[in-house]
């Protein structure tokens, strides 16, 4: 089938981690993504994972995978000649998506859409807003998570708050961007509107649905922190089997009864003393000292095969050296392996959907581009001269 | 009026618990009609609280418990609700006018639960061959784990997430469950829809789009499988550290149970927070913190010398007097501290909703905002059935029809309470 997004054309400014994954969601479903780098080199390619940890810029895995089917350019946008060039290529693009400083996105949104009746869409990405007293604030993946409410609850009492996994939330904050930005594109489409959307990172993590501020501004309740294992609503956590750990999500019933049948003490389900409400607490480490002389006896798929027979939520806590041979990420090619030109085989995710089947090429993942692979081609597919392109490099505007 | 970018896309939900509805919450932030079919006479999941004495979950106030559940309310605004059994005779023709009115289906149950309602692909092309179905099984709707069930905690655990984001000298048992995909998923399959119908403006067809949420989780986070393919290495936790970078730590504040993050990314940034500590010569050439690879090697010595001096300040205060210096600084926010904060309430983010059963509270806003058509809080969540004549009016049923419906409990307005 067709790619469904070939007939787009993406602009990304920035080279953050966040503008890097919204741009990677157009790109591997066929949209034309140019990712214009800054000559400073983008953030995206600083980060690691290197192969054999050996610095590369074209080798990061956090650029191996999110710049993946883009094309990548250098310029200065900070120059006029850089703004020239920007604002040309602005003018066929149905989708710009900046992630600078506030006052470095309002100047190219001033700059794109400065012609009376040819503006484009613009999505910025700042931590806090393009307005308002914070609108000047640096921040990166951990303070940011910060403001989140996620990290408080993401922790245990006494103990410091956390983050999620690295760049979790700057991911997130890029997805918003790629949600909101394509409908901008159907929008325009349909009505002919341009629109400007501004994504503050904070609201982007605070406004979604897993907000802890949410869940309290509803009720007014302040919820505790939480542990690892519940003790309350048990078994809801990671307890230790043969060779690893299982995650449960069990402490409710009917699903807390299947679970005691599972492990062959139907007797547990009925004890007041792990179903009360009110004497559930205290008898945790009873409850946990029955659950784990069963599972410590069982390798983790084994238990997994075990507890899904008997209708319980009950899956295995896999590392990285197990994803790639989980029975189900094999069966759906969950992860790809392709060549990356001067480095060799590559692993990566493989689609986040599948649009027509499993296997239906609406999907596809080209290598990542190098370190301003395509500003020669770029240049002249926007009518630039040679002796033009080669001023400009001259002038230190392109490299 | 909200955006209206998505104006005139018509979204049928039929999905549990958030990735499904709060993706479609988010459509119609953004201008989709969207109805929700809401399970009946069963429950949603979101609307089933445990024991109100105890479950947090539901909000003071008059009315069915139901109606109070904060699971609920976020994932289901701008939408409208019919409360429907699916399975019935009656059902079924509703749900295929809905299917026929619909651009967008939305079905987020385990894999094969659509198929043996009667629901799968195959059927919903035959009813509409435009529409985009959508489903968000964890594990997709092929393979061996098919009918397997898990929510978003368990598929984070699948993934390999959930191994790398504790704290480092703890077992995978301290480990807290999450929902981050019940969060991004939803930002996934907008783009995954609106794709479909940008491709049947094209083809005049609609598409099936099958979304296994542990995929989309595995999309997010390059670092775990390349750590291991690129270096045969298993990534360990790295709590809130950066191994590139130092200080890079969430530190105490004064206060019971306060918190403040602070990175500093480069030399420059760690010269103004050594000049604002008064320690200006940790960061002139020659002391070995001036240097990345020294604060790399003192990571400890450096972050214990912060905690103490972090210790003395309100978090928010230290925070505003660090960044005032271009320092990376951030208070850790607890409920109800979004509300200090001015920047919030500058840009108008917060929302108050009147809802007939929950006091008036301010809740929390948009995930962007957008000119001109800014985004508004046009419907709170519906009550169970709330919409039950204005949608089957709509779709050609008789004031007769509807009675017999109401009549024969394939629709409804209230649930059973089941704990009170």
């Amino acid at each position: 089938m067709e790619q469904p997004l070939v007939d787009l054309r993406v602009l990304e400014i920035g080279g953050s981690v966040a503008v890097s994954a919204a741009g990677k969601k157009f790109a591997d479903f066929g949209a034309n993504v140019i990712k214009i780098e800054p000559p400073t080199i983008s953030e995206v390619r600083k980060i690691p994972p290197f192969p054999d940890d050996n610095f590369h810029i074209d080798h990061g895995a956090m650029h191996l995978a999110f710049d993946t089917s883009k094309k990548s350019m250098i310029l200065d946008y900070s120059t006029n000649s850089g703004k020239e060039i920007l604002k040309r290529m602005s003018s066929d693009s149905d989708l710009i998506i900046i992630d600078l400083p506030a006052k470095d996105s309002e100047e190219l949104i001033n700059l794109i859409n400065s012609d009376a009746g040819s503006s484009t869409n613009i999505v910025t990405i700042t931590p806090h807003g393009m307005d308002g007293p914070y609108k000047d604030r640096v921040e990166n993946d951990l303070s940011i998570f910060g403001w989140s409410t996620r990290s408080h609850r993401h922790s245990i009492s006494g103990r410091a708050p956390l983050r999620y996994g690295p760049y979790a939330g700057i991911v997130q904050i890029g997805s918003t961007a790629a949600a909101v930005g394509i409908a901008a594109v159907w929008g325009r489409k349909a009505d002919g509107i341009a629109r400007v959307v501004d994504i503050s990172g904070v609201e982007a993590l605070m406004g979604n649905v897993d907000s802890a501020f949410f869940l309290w501004a509803v009720n007014g309740a302040t919820q505790p922190r939480s542990s690892g294992q519940s003790r309350g609503l048990y078994p809801m956590g990671a307890y230790k089997c043969k060779d690893g750990y299982m995650l449960f999500s069990a402490g409710r019933d009917p699903m807390f009864t299947k679970l005691c049948n599972a492990i062959g003490r139907p007797e547990v389900a009925k004890d007041q003393r792990f179903i009360d409400p009110e004497q559930r607490p205290s008898h945790f480490e009873d409850f946990k000292k029955i659950l784990e002389e069963w599972l410590i006896t069982k390798n983790k798929y084994e238990a997994f095969d075990h507890f899904q027979e008997h209708g319980v939520m009950a899956c295995p806590v896999l590392d990285a050296s197990e994803l790639q041979n989980d029975p189900q990420t094999v069966f759906r090619q969950s992860y790809i392996v392709r060549e990356q030109p001067g480095l060799g085989d590559i692993t990566l995710a493989g689609p986040p959907f599948r649009m027509g089947g499993l296997h239906s090429d609406s999907w596809v993942s080209t290598a990542a581009p190098n370190f301003g692979q395509h500003t020669n081609e770029i240049l002249k597919q926007y009518k630039y001269s040679n002796d033009e392109i080669i001023a400009l490099f001259r002038a230190g505007v392109t490299t | 009026m909200t955006s209206q970018m998505l104006s005139g896309v018509n979204v049928v939900e039929i999905a549990e618990v958030w990735a499904g509805p709060f993706g479609c919450s988010l459509m119609g932030d953004l201008g989709a009609n969207v109805i929700k079919v809401e399970s009946y006479p069963r429950k949603s999941e979101t609307r089933n609280a445990g024991d109100p004495r105890i479950d947090p979950r539901v909000a003071e106030g008059e009315g069915p418990i139901y109606e109070r559940i904060n699971t609920h309310h976020h994932g289901n605004r701008n939408k409208q609700n019919i409360a429907l059994d699916i399975r019935t005779t009656e059902g079924r023709e509703v749900m295929s006018r809905l299917i026929k009115w619909g651009d967008v289906l939305v079905e987020s149950f385990s894999a094969g639960t659509i198929n043996r309602l009667g629901y799968g692909w195959d059927s919903i092309k035959e009813i509409n061959e435009k529409i985009t179905m959508l489903s968000l099984a964890g594990w997709g709707q092929e393979g061996p784990y098919l009918g397997r069930i898990m929510f978003g905690v368990g598929f984070d655990a699948m993934a390999g997430h959930s191994l790398i984001r504790g704290y480092q000298e703890d077992t995978p048992e301290e480990m807290i469950p999450i929902l981050h995909s019940d969060a991004t998923v939803p930002l996934t399959w907008i783009v995954a829809v609106i794709g479909s119908l940008m491709q049947r403006e094209k083809t005049g067809l609609g598409s099936y789009i099958d979304l296994a949420q542990i995929e989309d989780i595995a999309w997010q986070f390059p670092g775990i499988i390349s750590e291991w393919s690129m270096n045969n290495r298993i990534p360990k936790p790295q709590a809130n550290t950066d191994a590139c970078i130092v200080p890079h730590e969430c530190y105490q504040s004064a206060g019971e149970d306060r918190w403040i993050n602070i990175a500093a990314e480069t030399d420059l940034q760690w010269q103004s927070l050594a000049n604002f500590m008064e320690h200006d010569e940790w960061s002139e050439l020659g002391h070995p913190w001036s240097s990345i690879v020294g604060r790399i090697k003192d990571r400890k010595l450096i972050d214990d010398k912060i905690n103490e001096f972090t210790k003395k300040y309100d978090p928010f205060e230290l925070a505003d007097q660090l960044q005032a210096k271009g320092i990376i600084a951030a208070p850790v926010l607890a409920p109800p501290d979004p509300l200090m904060s001015p920047q919030l309430h500058a840009r108008n983010w917060f929302q108050i909703i009147d809802h007939p059963y929950i006091p008036e509270r301010l809740l929390g806003g948009f995930l962007w905002k957008v000119q001109p058509d800014m985004p508004s809080w046009d419907k709170r969540a519906a009550l169970v059935g709330e919409n039950n004549n204005d949608i089957l009016m709509q779709l050609g049923f008789s004031s007769t029809d509807i009675a017999a419906m109401k009549e024969k409990d394939i629709i409804g307005d209230t649930y059973v309470e089941e704990r009170t």
